[in-house]
């Protein structure tokens, strides 16, 4: 636990630091600048530049490595990642080391920003290597202050700023030396511990997590085998009520014909359940969806033809418009068939007589928007965010129809977000909807 | 007429298949298993055989089609064969019928049954002798 080091998201926090390295090259040049030309102290300051370019070139270099890297994603990917992170950190502490070693060395008060990176090694690193940094930042600020101090290089006096040359100040270096080294560990030391506990934390979320999924896996099978007996009895019961209902076992008097019918319409929404029940488990449990390239159009235009009748039933007028661009795209061509179906039957069903509903598929490039509309009852504020939710019904759709699964648009939502697309709906109670899907191509 | 062998292992479905065959004065008789569906195929030549997909394994009503389309007897003798299977599958039949490797059935039907269109499959089945 001690080393754990941090990889999930360890990309992400190299590129907040590359962010922070541009900032970090501005600041440099702001700061140099100010000095010379507002507090009028000399400075190196071509030096200073050119090591500030230096960082941005470098800063460059890493991004574009990361990028390729992250493009490629290679199976050590975590391994390496954590190898950048220590070399550009390395690489921080000597450009540090040689604009604070050209600007006063010991004198320069910006010697405290090693802090900055403990902390940074502190997030990106594991606890070893954030000691190991802290190690390296202690020996590179010794070797300057004591080459410094035995003139084996040059020391830049910071003439304005501090009243005399500090460098050969025996008890000044001490008294630098211990605050400056001792706040360097405790600062990792303090930092470590913050993440080493956050990160411990987020491994167990992530355990918790797996095992949730787990769990609702379980579920889910358990959810399969129950629907799948149910549906084996309901499919012998409604196979002998038809052939009664259809007087292939002599004729019926009026009420046991009413009857009869009754049950056997009953059975039929409890199938029409079942199976939805089934479908959406099935999807679930499946790791991958079967997918190829199919026409979206051909797709789309079968779904219109399946609902057509019940539109004309209504009086409704149904209309599609399918940009000329849109074509060919990859997915598991049944269930996009099914779910543009099922978003059509359910504006038929919830549209008054008379109303429209319209459908329209435009390109957006890589990716399609299918919007389908309707002049119907709406879906109120309060239902919106919870009308995806597994069995979950409108209040105004309960009261219109009163039988309905509850799982149309929560099988709708699985199979767009299995395809990695994004589906919602705006809505006014009383003015209609509007269901709407992006589908990469 | 025309004689069916119905091969499923649920009594009750088979007794409801029974009764709308029958009010068409079609022979039916009917085998709870595969295996006893194979004999019985191989001894009464039927005209027409329903077969369950799903029976004591899930792959028990391929396994039979494959037989009896084997068989020297039975080779040209169509097979209904009814399936519950999308559902606990996700196959799609719809585009596998008629696959003679694949699977090699002449047509397929989803339980439930509804009498009229069990009537008009089996009807079409036949028609071509």
């Amino acid at each position: 636990m001690e080393n754990l080091a941090p990889q999930e998201g360890l990309i992400e926090r190299i590129y907040w630091l590359i962010r922070l390295r541009w900032i970090a090259v501005a600041g440099v040049i702001f700061t140099v600048l100010s000095i010379e030309k507002i507090a009028n102290i000399p400075l190196r300051s071509l030096t200073l530049y050119t090591i500030a370019f230096i960082l941005g070139v470098y800063n460059l270099i890493f991004f574009l490595y990361l990028n390729r890297i992250k493009r490629n994603s290679p199976p050590d990917l975590p391994t390496i990642a954590n190898r950048v992170a220590n070399i550009q950190i390395s690489l921080d502490l000597l450009s540090l080391t040689a604009l604070i070693h050209f600007s006063g060395g010991i004198e320069n008060p910006f010697i405290f920003y090693f802090i900055f990176h403990m902390i940074i090694a502190s997030i990106l690193l594991s606890r070893r290597a954030s000691y190991l940094q802290a190690t390296f930042a202690t020996a590179l600020f010794i070797l300057m202050v004591s080459l410094e101090y035995f003139n084996f290089l040059e020391h830049h006096y910071l003439n304005g700023f501090v009243a005399y040359s500090l460098h050969a100040n025996k008890i000044y270096i001490l008294g630098i030396s211990v605050a400056f080294i001792s706040t360097l560990y405790l600062a990792v030391y303090m930092a470590t511990s913050i993440s080493v506990k956050l990160r411990q934390k987020e491994k167990i979320l992530q355990e918790a997590n797996l095992l949730l999924e787990e769990k609702d896996r379980i579920k889910s099978n358990y959810v399969l085998r129950v629907s799948h007996d149910i549906k084996e009895h309901l499919s012998a019961i409604q196979g002998c009520l038809d052939p009664v209902l259809q007087g292939l076992t002599g004729e019926l008097n009026p009420g046991q014909k009413d009857l009869v019918r009754r049950s056997s319409e009953r059975t039929g929404k409890l199938m029409s359940f079942v199976r939805a029940l089934l479908e959406i488990t099935r999807i679930k449990l499946s790791k991958e969806m079967e997918t190829g390239p199919f026409s979206l159009r051909k797709t789309a235009e079968n779904a219109v033809n399946f609902v057509e009748a019940r539109a004309k039933d209504k009086d409704m007028r149904l209309s599609y418009n399918i940009d000329p661009a849109v074509d060919v795209i990859t997915g598991a061509q049944i269930y996009i068939e099914e779910t543009i179906a099922n978003l059509l039957a359910n504006s038929v069903k919830y549209t008054p007589k008379g109303g429209r509903v319209d459908m329209k598929i435009k390109d957006k490039g890589d990716s399609v928007l299918i919007q389908i509309s309707d002049t119907g009852i709406g879906i109120s504020k309060d239902d919106i965010p919870r009308i995806f939710d597994e069995f979950y019904r409108a209040k105004n759709a309960k009261a219109l129809e009163r039988d309905g699964t509850g799982l149309g648009l929560s099988i709708a939502k699985e199979v767009i977000e299995r395809h990695k697309g994004k589906i919602w709906v705006e809505s006014e109670e009383g003015k209609g909807s509007t269901f709407n899907i992006v589908l990469p191509k | 007429m025309a004689k069916i062998l119905i091969i499923d292992d649920d009594p009750d479905i088979v007794e409801a298949m029974r009764i709308v065959l029958e009010s068409k004065n079609y022979l039916v008789s009917s085998s709870k298993s595969g295996d006893d569906g194979l004999r019985k195929a191989e001894a009464e030549k039927p005209d027409l055989i329903i077969l369950d997909v799903m029976m004591e394994t899930i792959s028990k009503g391929f396994e039979v089609a494959r037989d009896l389309k084997k068989s020297q007897k039975n080779r040209d003798v169509p097979i209904l064969m009814l399936t519950a299977i999308k559902e606990s599958t996700g196959l799609d039949f719809k585009n596998e019928a008629g696959d003679e490797d694949w699977l090699p059935v002449d047509d397929y039907m989803e339980k439930p049954l509804k009498p009229q269109e069990l009537l008009s499959k089996v009807e079409s089945l036949l028609g071509g002798r």
